[in-house]
């Protein structure tokens, strides 16, 4: 039995969350059941994730390749969990706990009856198997397919709510997310058109043969995967149905839709820049200089935007197009350095998020506001929620000894061996922005007399899929070691193409 | 090492531990801030004694990827006896101060918290360690500006963060920098760079100096300073006249003794530029004190322009320079913390925040007047009080590094100082009119705040007398660096 689950790992990883997906919906009647399951789900997903990392570890580097039904490419489709996989699929299920545990017996007020909230749950857990997918994948094809999963759960995540506003967000977020998803099927296309293969290996090799001779379709081909998924993971300027969709979702969706499903789309970006098209060609079409480009827009762009914003939620998502920039910046710096931070600072980032999501949503839950001028004191009537958002906004604002200032400093080091003083800039500015966008929140909240009303901290699960992120935001912010290490050989293992 | 500990930790443990008491057990809470105060000092001296003995001190280890490491030397040594002793005087200072006045929990649990980072900022042996402290001292003492909570504290409060942050950002790319060209980041054997490409050293240089500057409050990153005015007396006092502006000036030394070293920094075209950017904040800093009408504020440019003092003997790269540098941080500190409290004494007791009301203050308050005129003395740098011997040798190092036009900058600054601070004096002890209510200077709470006061000026004086009782300590530090 072990042997066999041993064996099959790479896929279970995707398969528990997908499958227990699919079981949910007759139980909605029993919605305790469901939540169960659900967290359930979950767990069973990071105990797999982990899982594979310790195996994935005990290889030494060489990946866990797993071909699906036994097929072999070039005809089958072929599942590679080496570190780049291990990491995302780790983030992904690592997060995905807390946050369904945030939703547990609170999401009624928010979605509405027992029916919606099952049908919360079963987009969540498809949300949560596609994004693991697309960690261990190694398939042009399964890729866009995972890629729509995603985006379709996600719709019907922002959608949850019943409310004008959200149906409107989602109904934008449908129309860009399906046109980024015909870029990238046309990119697709292109690439298969060009080499004739699917499994991106073969591929990336065939591609690297055949280039010169067909350099407009390869150009294009470039371009369409920029767009398609710099439109999905809101990479500015193309960001712009991001602030509706997240600020308009019920909290644990929010979280999972920051957090997570923006970097799922980046990682294919990478996995297709990087393994696909190769270090040769990024450079002689200079899309490195264009990524590095679009990271730093994005970052002055998002943060300024966030600034302007005041309504907290909306805030916390502008702040996610900058935080974007940060990882698109990383990716275009083709340096192992740069690399490291932008993947270090993808895992802080989905974490921090998370948690700043989830404290802001209990705010809004517990005192019924929403802009960050009313919030005062928060900060006393509700002292775990705000230590929580506090603690996210230190690691967020990159303070040392919190999560998140490694990745930032692996990135500034990346920049200037790349040469490149630029980056250097808009990271900086990224910092004090981010610090003057998330300062004044706290302020409200702890140094505005308060007026007497009685908001309370939330419930029991709620305060521990708090407590958890707030936790892992310090332990891996004073301890990054392994998971550094981590990021590390995944970003060798992309750098491996350059 | 248990020193070290005990002087880091005890700040933070009793900030702690005071968060958490009842707010109304305000006598429990001053005890609680006493004991720890007082342990911070006993660990502080016994890391001093220890480091004087030539001994190693050494906390290092991998935290959050990089590698941190507290060492004092004797550098970090003088300025974290500055700052926990001054801690002391103020902490009487203010149960006398903030008795009977709003938030007083996270006063002093920001206080304490605050202690420690200082003195952590005071004993860090590398980079990544300063930076640390560098900005949590931002954030742990942005609580204390915003005292009050006025709409005019909040404003100046983010001022406050937002200089004080940039300017954390921009010593971070210094930092990032001084790891890839130098690679390594540890104070202790010698400056960290050894030589390399000009322009970029130059720009390094820069970087530090706009980082580390705003905090020393360099014109013209200075603006926050008379901004955080609006913090409690005591918070000026000790924070924005020694502790936090000194985190600035003592970043600034590391940069010039540490990181490039006196060899190399004399190479620089940005470094022979420094001086006069010093000399500059020292002249315009006074003159704008001229103009100020509110005492505080008045206090505060005085400051930005003393600060400018400490910076420019550490420039020279003249030993005496140096030396001279060294005292007057020293001696600069005990008085400007008196001076400081004098004014907040004026003000519980009179109601008297402005020059222009000064008018028979000194005829009602006596000893506090008479306290303010002998530190008037002290910032003019006047024997017998112990900013004679800073300038003194401020003077000597100038001249003997060469550069005898900066003498020539602190002499006017000298005569500046007496033109600012002298006819308030005067005007202070002429029985114009008595300011309404007329108080006496009595009861407990008015002693609380005297008596620090007091015991301060005749510390300055003592110095001033008897400048070999902190020769030893300046020594070390020159025999250190040169």
């Amino acid at each position: 039995m072990t042997a066999l689950l041993r064996a099959n790992l790479p896929v279970l990883v995707v398969i528990a969350p997908l499958f227990i997906a699919f079981i949910l919906t007759p139980l909605a009647r029993r919605i305790r059941l469901v939540e169960t399951l659900a967290f359930l789900a979950t767990v069973l997903g990071l105990g797999a994730a982990g899982h594979l990392a310790t195996v994935v570890f005990a290889r030494r580097g060489s990946p866990f390749i797993y071909q699906l039904g036994g097929w072999p490419p070039p005809w089958g489709i072929e599942l590679v969990a080496g570190n780049l996989g291990v990491i995302f699929a780790l983030v992904v299920t690592g997060v995905s706990v807390p946050v369904v545990l945030f939703a547990r017996g609170n999401l009624t007020a928010e979605v509405g009856d027992t029916g919606r909230v099952t049908r919360f749950y079963v987009l969540y857990l498809l949300l949560v198997g596609a994004l693991a997918g697309m960690a261990v994948t190694n398939d042009l094809f399964n890729i866009y397919v995972l890629v729509e999963v995603v985006t379709l759960s996600c719709c019907g995540l922002v959608s949850a709510r019943r409310h004008p506003r959200a149906a409107e967000a989602a109904f934008t977020y449908l129309i860009l997310a399906t046109l980024g998803s015909a870029f990238v099927l046309g990119g697709i296309g292109l690439i298969y058109m060009l080499t004739g293969h699917l499994n991106m290996g073969f591929a990336g090799q065939e591609l690297g043969r055949v280039w010169p001779d067909y350099p407009h379709t390869v150009l294009l081909a470039v371009s369409f995967v920029i767009i398609g998924f710099g439109v999905k993971a809101a990479v500015f300027p193309l960001h712009v149905w991001l602030p509706d969709a997240h600020a308009t979702a019920p909290s644990p969706a929010s979280a999972i839709l920051s957090g997570l499903a923006v970097k799922g789309y980046l990682l294919c970006l990478l996995k297709f820049l990087y393994g696909v098209f190769g270090g040769v060609l990024l450079r002689e079409l200079a899309v490195h200089r264009i990524l590095t480009l679009l990271g730093v827009a994005g970052i002055i762009a998002g943060s300024l935007l966030a600034l302007t914003q005041e309504e907290l939620k909306r805030r916390l998502a502008y702040s996610t197009v900058a935080q974007v920039g940060y990882l698109v910046l990383g990716g275009g710096l083709l340096n192992a350095t740069g690399l490291t931070g932008a993947l270090f600072y993808l895992a802080s980032h989905a974490v921090i998020k998370a948690t700043l999501f989830l404290a802001a949503g209990a705010i809004q839950a517990a005192t019924g506001k929403s802009r960050i001028r009313e919030l005062a004191g928060v900060g006393r009537k509700m002292p775990l929620t705000m230590a929580a958002f506090t603690i996210g906004s230190c690691g967020l604002i990159g303070l040392p000894l919190f999560f998140g200032f490694i990745g930032k400093w692996y990135l500034l080091v990346g920049s200037l061996e790349a040469g490149m003083i630029l980056p250097v800039v808009a990271i900086l500015a990224g910092s004090v922005l981010c610090a003057a966008y998330l300062l004044p929140v706290i302020r409200t909240a702890y140094f505005r007399p308060a007026p007497a009303v009685a908001w309370r901290d939330p419930g029991r699960p709620q305060k521990l899929a708090l407590l958890l992120l707030a936790t892992a935001v310090v332990v891996l912010g004073v301890r990054p070691g392994p998971f550094l290490e981590l990021a590390r050989k995944a970003a060798a293992e992309l750098m491996a193409f350059v | 090492m248990l020193a070290l500990v005990l002087a880091l930790s005890s700040g933070a443990v009793g900030g702690l531990l005071v968060a958490v008491l009842p707010a109304a057990r305000s006598r429990l809470r001053n005890l609680v801030v006493l004991f720890f105060t007082v342990g911070g000092i006993l660990g502080s001296w016994q890391v001093a004694r220890l480091v004087w003995a030539g001994e190693r001190l050494r906390l290092a280890g991998q935290l959050g990827g990089l590698s941190f490491s507290l060492e004092p030397d004797p550098l970090g040594v003088i300025f974290g006896l500055i700052a926990s002793t001054l801690w002391l005087f103020t902490v009487v200072y203010s149960f006398g101060y903030m008795a009977g006045k709003a938030h007083q929990r996270p006063y002093y649990s920001f206080l304490l918290l605050a202690f420690s980072v200082t003195l952590g900022v005071a004993f860090s042996g590398n980079l990544v360690a300063l930076y640390l402290f560098y900005e949590l001292l931002t954030l742990t003492t942005y609580p204390l500006v915003i005292q009050e909570r006025s709409e005019e504290a909040l404003r100046a409060g983010t001022k406050y963060l937002l200089y004080n942050l940039a300017g954390a950002a921009v010593l971070l790319l210094a930092i990032v920098l001084t790891a890839v060209w130098g690679g390594r980041l540890d104070f202790a054997g010698g400056p960290i760079l050894a030589g390399g490409f000009k322009i970029g050293l130059n720009w390094l240089l820069f970087l530090f100096t706009v980082g580390f500057g705003v905090k020393a409050a360099l014109m013209p990153l200075h603006r926050w300073l008379p901004a955080a005015m609006v913090a409690p007396t005591p918070v000026s006092a000790l924070l924005h006249a020694v502790a936090v502006v000194y985190a600035g000036v003592y970043g600034l030394l590391r940069v010039v003794y540490s990181v490039f070293g006196t060899g190399l920094l004399a190479e620089l075209g940005v470094g022979a530029l420094l001086p006069w950017v010093a000399a500059g904040t020292i002249l315009a800093g006074i003159i704008v004190a001229l103009r100020q009408d509110e005492l505080k504020r008045r206090l505060a440019y005085q400051t930005i322009s003393h600060l400018s003092y400490i910076l420019l003997g550490a420039i020279t790269l003249h030993p005496w320079g140096l030396a001279g540098a060294v005292l007057q941080m020293i001696g600069y500190a005990v008085l400007k913390t008196a001076f400081f409290f004098c004014v907040g004494l004026i003000a519980e007791q009179t109601g008297v925040t402005r020059v222009s009301r000064m008018g028979g203050v000194g005829r009602v308050l006596p000893k506090t007047m008479a306290a303010f005129a002998v530190t008037t003395m002290g910032m003019i740098g006047m024997l017998p009080l112990g900013t004679f011997w800073g300038k003194y040798y401020l003077l000597q190092g100038s001249v003997a590094g060469g550069k005898w036009p900066l003498a020539v900058v602190l002499v006017v600054s000298g005569f500046l100082n007496a033109v600012c601070f002298i006819p308030v004096v005067v005007k202070a002890f002429r029985a114009e009119r008595t300011p309404s209510p007329a108080p006496e200077e009595g009861g407990v709470r008015v002693a609380l705040m005297l008596a620090p006061t007091l015991l301060l000026v005749v510390i300055g004086l003592g110095m001033g007398l008897f400048p070999g009782l902190v020769w030893p300590g300046v020594q070390a530090v020159v025999d250190w660096f040169f």
